[in-house]
């Protein structure tokens, strides 16, 4: 009796833990769903500003009205859980079959054969339209010997080094808000005059999480190419030129003017904001930021190109970050993927147009007609910071490096050791072995599959 | 048996009956050790069924990832395309990565911030808290074991509110004293010892109310009989409070030094083990591989090799305290 009690209570309890296991992370594998006699497609976009979630909900929306064939089911993932849900459901075959990837983490999704050619799938006309200077950024070879093709659709840039600063802050101090510093050599100075009481003078990365990528613009501006040679077969970051950009760095670290601990991670313009610091250094997403929770301040702040090795501002000082849409390699609605990329990215302008109002024009286009129609709106002609920085920075911006993170963290912890009191030789020193090193152990000499875009050593 | 009783029949009528006796309590007897094998029988298959689900979960979630693990991590493991059989290359090199043995021995250095202080704490709690009675004792019981039960994601958010620069609780209150801000999570010498206090925080609760449990199971006669003999307060912890504590000093020593060895909350989200890795535990080395490698051997070689690690410290642990003794006793 007892047994059969048991059993019978044991049969529910095993079939639904078989079936808890046995399902996928959204519940069935990438593409080939079905909903309602439509094919689904499912689309993972990291997780950015509310009033981008908007945007890709509605435009979602509008593509799934808009034919009967597909079905786009979209999901929002926050940014710190995107790497282990992404990875995890890859790993499980259960990865999605259209998502947002940086430009660059392109290459080493192209080497493991994460994603699919886009040449073939979406109409050449559109690719045509693709800026030419960021076509490269989403172009690589499979394997040396393949042609190059396109992997995925750029959505917008950003550049990841803007010098944002209060202009009523720089007045009080004695410095003229038209004429911001040009100069490596200027910045600490100015830095110490505008700390006032508990409103810090700058604020920028100070740790090697953030400088890793944060630095980029500034390591082009020094040596004009990053430490890394084109072909991974190794680095040197102990040329002068780089020990230069570490003393740099910890010259501001050590003005006085500069918070000993950073009030917020490199992203979050929020202390400028807050009123904490009078200049911070950070992506140009912080107009977004400031037009949406600080409007106020608004009309207190301007944007102006980071300072250069020597003042040529006409020298590179950021890298153009910012997202694409790519179709995972798995998809079994690649057919399906490509249309939608084509209906949301790269067709027509009034999507498009409508993503870049939405920002409050603080993204930046990535094809050729868009960025024709933004010039020609009036609202973005009579837009302080676009002009600045489309002008000033997008226009000498540089792509990011492409190679594993893992180097790039080397080199920022040199920087931040010279920061916190290493000479700046020695710290650039154990970084070039560290990172041969690495090229060694991960076999990394001749992988890069976007050595026609990047500008090593 | 049968054969012995059988082989008496050649004794004195008189014992006739008994023999009968004992014949007809044969079957009766290979009767009841039937029912009673049933029972058992019964009995077993019972416990099978109910240990069942835990073996099922056990084998899908632990014996099958980690033989799988072990087997992966002999390739260059990709998602896409066939992966690569690298040997002990993945092995070699995570050992030869002076961050992953750097965070090791920096996880090692943590432990022995964290667990001691805890041990110590929870002691002198669960010896307090041993004479308080009613109301007070339940509000004190609950008052610790909250942090318990708070996620380590709101902990680390809430200490790094309290470790902020500039607007932090922890500086505005040494600014009353005149004393400059401190970079509590900047500064590459005091981030550790910053991120094992919220460590503390966490584990105490439950440590503490364990170390309770294991007090009050020690016998007042113990204490009365020792007191009669002159036993002051340190000599009666020392001879009885700390040796009957014995198996509970050694669960506590093994779950919280590979509790506090495999911490990840705290350094991801408060300092992402900077300053100059000063605060990398194993976990967040492991954990930074594998969202940022092309490749996932290497991860994986590196868990395996935690895994040694954690394991040989939980065996030195048992091996110093001489546990079989106090489990037995």
């Amino acid at each position: 009796m007892l047994q059969g009690i048991l059993i019978s209570a044991a049969a529910p309890l095993g079939a639904s833990l078989l079936t808890a296991c046995g399902s996928g992370t959204p519940g069935q594998p990438a593409g080939g769903g079905n909903s309602s006699g439509r094919k689904v497609i499912n689309f993972w976009s990291q997780q950015f500003e509310d009033w981008q979630s908007a945007w890709e909900k509605k435009h979602v929306a509008a593509f799934n009205a808009s034919q009967s064939k597909y079905k786009v089911e979209l999901s929002i993932v926050p940014a710190d859980a995107w790497a282990q849900k992404l990875k995890a459901a890859q790993a499980a075959g259960n990865g999605p079959d259209v998502y947002t990837i940086s430009y660059g983490n392109i290459g080493s999704a192209v080497s493991t054969g994460s994603l699919v050619p886009l040449n073939g799938l979406i109409k050449s006309q559109y690719l045509d339209d693709i800026d030419p200077s960021i076509a490269k950024f989403v172009s690589a070879k499979s394997t040396p010997s393949s042609s190059l093709k396109q992997y995925a659709y750029p959505w917008l840039v950003e550049p990841s080094t803007v010098m944002f600063y209060r202009k009523d802050l720089f007045q009080a101090a004695g410095l003229d808000p038209d004429k911001p510093p040009t100069r490596w050599d200027q910045l600490p100075d100015i830095a110490a005059k505008l700390k006032k009481g508990s409103v810090y003078g700058l604020g920028t990365a100070s740790v090697a999480a953030d400088l890793s990528w944060s630095s980029w613009g500034l390591q082009q501006n020094a040596a004009e190419h990053y430490p890394v040679k084109t072909d991974w077969s190794s680095a040197d970051p102990t040329i002068t030129p780089y020990a230069k950009l570490a003393e740099f760095y910890s010259s501001l670290y050590n003005s006085g003017g500069m918070p000993k601990q950073a009030l917020s991670a490199y992203a979050d313009g929020t202390p400028l904001g807050q009123g904490k610091l009078a200049m911070q250094i950070t992506g140009s997403w912080f107009i977004g930021l400031l037009r949406q929770q600080f409007p106020k301040l608004e009309s207190k702040i301007a944007a102006a190109p980071m300072v250069s090795i020597d003042g040529d501002q006409t020298r590179p000082t950021a890298t153009l970050g910012g997202w694409t849409l790519a179709i995972d390699a798995k998809s079994k609605t690649q057919d399906g993927a490509a249309d939608f990329i084509t209906y949301l990215l790269a067709s027509g302008q009034s999507v498009m147009m409508d993503y870049f109002k939405a920002s409050g024009w603080s993204k930046y286009a990535a094809r050729t007609s868009i960025v024709k129609a933004i010039d020609a709106d009036s609202a973005a002609q009579a837009d302080p910071f676009r002009k600045i920085i489309t002008d000033k920075i997008v226009k000498y911006g540089v792509p990011e490096a492409t190679y594993p993170i893992d180097l790039s963290t080397d080199f920022a912890t040199a920087i931040e050791k010279s920061m916190k009191g290493t000479s700046a030789n020695q710290a650039l020193a154990t970084a070039k072995q560290q990172m041969n090193q690495y090229i060694t152990s991960n076999k990394l000499a001749g992988t890069n599959t976007q050595a026609s875009v990047q500008s090593g050593s | 048996m049968t054969g012995a009783v059988t082989g008496s029949t050649g004794r004195g009528m008189t014992e006739l009956p008994r023999q009968a006796g004992v014949a007809s309590a044969v079957p009766a007897r290979r009767g009841s050790r039937k029912i009673a094998g049933r029972r058992r029988h019964r009995d077993n298959l019972i416990a099978y069924l109910m240990l069942a689900p835990v073996v099922i979960l056990l084998i899908i979630f632990v014996i099958i990832p980690l033989i799988s693990a072990g087997y992966l991590s002999f390739f260059n493991w990709s998602f896409y395309r066939a992966s690569e059989y690298v040997g002990f290359r993945n092995f070699v090199n995570v050992l030869q990565s002076p961050d992953f043995l750097a965070s090791i021995g920096r996880g090692l250095l943590f432990a022995t911030m964290v667990v001691p202080t805890v041990m110590i704490l929870a002691f002198l709690f669960a010896n307090i808290a041993r004479g308080l009675g009613g109301r007070i004792a339940g509000f004190v019981k609950t008052s610790i074991y909250i942090p318990t039960i708070i996620s380590g994601v709101i902990v680390a958010i809430v200490f790094t509110i309290i470790y902020d620069y500039s607007g932090g609780v922890l500086n505005w209150f040494l600014g009353l004293f005149g004393i400059q801000p401190i970079a509590w999570l900047a500064d590459p010498s005091i981030a550790l010892p910053a991120l094992a206090v919220p460590e503390v925080w966490m584990m105490f609760g439950l440590t503490a109310l364990i170390m309770l449990a294991g007090v009050l199971d020690i016998p007042d006669s113990y204490y009365e009989a020792a007191a009669l003999d002159g036993a002051g307060w340190f000599k009666q912890m020392t001879y009885i409070t700390i040796p009957s504590l014995k198996n509970v000093i050694l669960y506590l020593l093994i779950a919280n030094f590979t509790a506090s060895l495999q911490e990840i909350n705290l350094p991801l989200l408060m300092t992402q083990g900077g300053p100059l890795n000063a605060t990398l535990l194993p976990n967040l080395y492991l954990f930074n591989h594998f969202t940022q490698d092309t490749y996932q051997g290497q991860p994986i070689a590196g868990a395996l090799l935690l895994f040694i690690v954690l394991g040989a410290i939980s065996a030195s642990i048992f091996a110093v305290l001489n546990s079989e003794k106090a489990v037995d006793g």
